[in-house]
């Protein structure tokens, strides 16, 4: 099979409203097997939207989403079960439940939906917590993990049943740089020996080049450019060579006007 | 999954070809453990293996405990490309004994 | 003037929603419920929390209503003549009204309101979300348990509640004010029926029922209702009109069990 061909995911003509705003305008663009797609934009560009979209969480206005197979905006709740089974999603707040150590919450998915001998389930649970390096605080709660644990085991969890598919909101954010450079290294080798299709939205600069097969960027609703980092680091679009620089908004403003915004509700 | 279990004089050796998975690790497991059961050292033949997940993985794992502590000999034979990748992100290809041909496994005895 | 209609409008509808959305969940987990995989040890679980956790409350609340009942029922019935029928008249407003009522309010003040936040602070986490993602039914695996716990629980605690009120009243008429034994406890079981019994018992399964599915849908819902994005603020309004809304049910509903069972 020809892996540059295949498509984990096809977005097409997505919409989404939120009331009578919109949030996204007509999104296209595909995910390949076994790349590591690192969506990217601005605070309220419709990052979260379009990731809420691809889990399955919002339906859209408008469009299709088509998902190894399964169009997930039209799926039956049983299809859409089914799909779910073969993706990991590693939220950015973590989300691990917080009636749970650390290793019970790994191993749900395990018991939910897998009848494996109780032997296997504990080592396949501490074969992942090895892996993200949290071996040792396996019998830890929630509320006793700092930040970074935090999302180093929501990681293990979104793993454990080996998904195809892996979606990683925010892996780096208000992470030390160290723990934030174990989790890209780590990304990357699940792609290559678990030939897993990742997902990674994020809005952080450093880890979005160390990992991206490709990048895809949002800006304003709309998709704005899509390409391997070379050819992003190329663009000559503004928004983007803007948000690769980090400038800010425009730094020169219409004196009068930003004086009139400034003073809008004074009494004069 | 597919298995062939033989036995040489001083040990059986499994055969493991295809993917193996969640559907096929119990399997696998029986197998393994089935085989430690009648005290002979164990060769897993993983030359023909594809993709193998962590429940696999898990199921060689305890084998490789069960050997041990039954003082027995367990040693993984020419594992293929794509299955060794995933040991070494387990950081499980220094703990298995590899062997690249049963003449470097039957030497241990 | 027409803002405030407006508004009004806007706030029946979302309250007819809110309806809408409690008893669809009410349906969506009684058929859940019939399916396999059949969640004991969960539902044994909540049982515990919502159950034998209130005992203490349960049982306080128990013995001071069974006591300030008999000393109000002795003191009115001395004028009467009628101290007699101290046992029945404690037995009858307990078993018939008081019991069902008062560990109902009691369930919602302490499970009630914990189930609500509970819920409410997994739907802000994303924990609800993570659930979703797993393709582990939230509905079934969160909410379906605590419901079958409170449907379950809520009468047995009703039974503690008699059990220690009719003490209570026994305790005042009997030790303090030195009626006769024979009386209190034979006035009780010749006046006592089953359907007082049973009325009772119907009560509290449909208040269990009604507290923990408005505590479950109330936290459970949260990103649909106002409050949705309000984070921790959010999840402790939430959890204050889940706790209202279930304690005016309770007796609201008292009051239409009472009307239509007479």
């Amino acid at each position: 099979m020809d892996t540059a061909t295949t498509n984990a995911i096809e977005i097409r003509d997505l919409v989404v409203d939120f009331g009578s705003r919109r949030i996204l305008e007509n999104i296209s663009f595909d995910i390949h097997q076994g790349e590591i797609m690192v969506i990217m934009g601005g605070s309220g560009a419709g990052k979260s939207t379009l990731l809420r979209c691809l889990l399955g969480l919002k339906a859209p206005t408008s469009g299709h989403i088509h998902m190894l197979g399964t169009d997930i905006c039209h799926a039956t709740k049983t299809d859409l079960y089914k799909m779910r089974e073969k993706m990991g999603v590693a939220f950015q707040g973590g989300a691990l439940f917080t009636s749970m150590s650390v290793a019970e919450n790994i191993q749900l998915p395990l018991r939910e939906h897998t009848n494996l001998d109780e032997n296997t389930i504990q080592i396949m649970t501490r074969i992942k917590l090895d892996m993200v390096n949290m071996l040792p605080h396996e019998n830890l709660m929630p509320s006793e993990l700092s930040g970074g644990m935090t999302k180093r085991a929501a990681l293990a969890r979104a793993i454990i049943m080996d998904p195809k598919l892996l979606f990683f909101d925010e892996p780096s954010a208000g992470l030390d740089p160290i723990t934030s450079a174990e989790l890209d290294e780590l990304i990357i080798k699940l792609k290559k020996s678990m030939k897993m299709t990742i997902v990674v939205v994020t809005h952080e600069l450093e880890s979005v080049f160390a990992i991206a097969d490709r990048i895809a960027i949002l800006g304003d609703r709309e998709l704005i450019q899509i390409g391997t980092p070379h050819e992003i680091k190329a663009s000559c679009d503004k928004r983007v060579i803007d948000l690769l620089n980090r400038t800010p908004r425009e730094s020169i403003v219409d004196s009068d006007a930003h004086l009139k915004r400034l003073t809008r509700n004074a009494q004069s | 999954m597919k298995s062939n279990i033989r036995s040489e004089n001083d040990f059986d050796v499994l055969e493991l070809s295809g993917e193996i998975d969640l559907h096929y690790s119990p399997e696998l497991r029986e197998l393994i453990l089935g085989s430690l059961k009648g005290g002979k050292a164990l060769l897993i033949d993983m030359s023909d293996v594809g993709y193998i997940d962590s429940s696999a993985i898990a199921s060689l794992v305890e084998g490789f405990q069960t050997a041990k502590s039954t003082n027995l000999e367990y040693g993984l034979l020419s594992i293929s490309h794509p299955a060794l990748q995933v040991l070494t992100l387990t950081r499980l290809d220094q703990v298995f004994s590899l062997y690249d041909n049963v003449e470097q496994f039957q030497s241990q005895f | 003037m027409i803002k405030a209609i407006n508004e009004l409008g806007s706030n029946v509808l979302a309250s007819i929603e809110q309806i809408g959305r409690t008893f669809n969940l009410l349906v969506i987990i009684a058929w859940k419920l019939t399916q396999p995989p059949y969640q004991i040890y969960p539902i044994i679980k909540q049982m515990y929390f919502i159950g034998a956790r209130s005992l203490t409350v349960i049982i306080i609340s128990g013995v001071t209503i069974g006591m300030v009942l008999g000393l109000q029922f002795y003191n009115t019935l001395e004028r009467f003549g009628s101290v007699g029928v101290l046992g029945s008249a404690v037995a009858l407003s307990i078993i018939r009204e008081l019991g069902p009522v008062m560990t109902a309010l009691m369930v919602v003040g302490r499970a009630g309101s914990a189930i609500c936040a509970e819920l409410g602070i997994m739907r802000i986490s994303e924990q609800v979300d993570a659930l979703e993602c797993m393709a582990i039914a939230p509905d079934k695996y969160l909410v379906a348990p605590k419901l079958v716990a409170g449907i379950l629980s809520v009468p047995l605690l009703n039974f503690v509640f008699n059990v220690v009120a009719i003490g209570g009243g026994y305790y005042v008429g009997v030790v303090l004010f030195g009626m006769a034994e024979g009386s209190y406890i034979n006035g009780m079981i010749d006046s006592v029926v089953w359907s007082d019994v049973r009325l009772g018992l119907m009560k509290s399964l449909i208040f269990g029922m009604l507290i923990t599915l408005i505590c479950c849908a109330k936290g459970f819902y949260l990103h649909l209702s106002e409050h949705g994005s309000k984070g921790a603020e959010g999840v402790s309004r939430v959890t204050t009109d889940a706790v209202v809304i279930s304690s005016i049910a309770v007796l609201f509903c008292d009051f239409l069990i009472g009307a239509v069972m007479s």
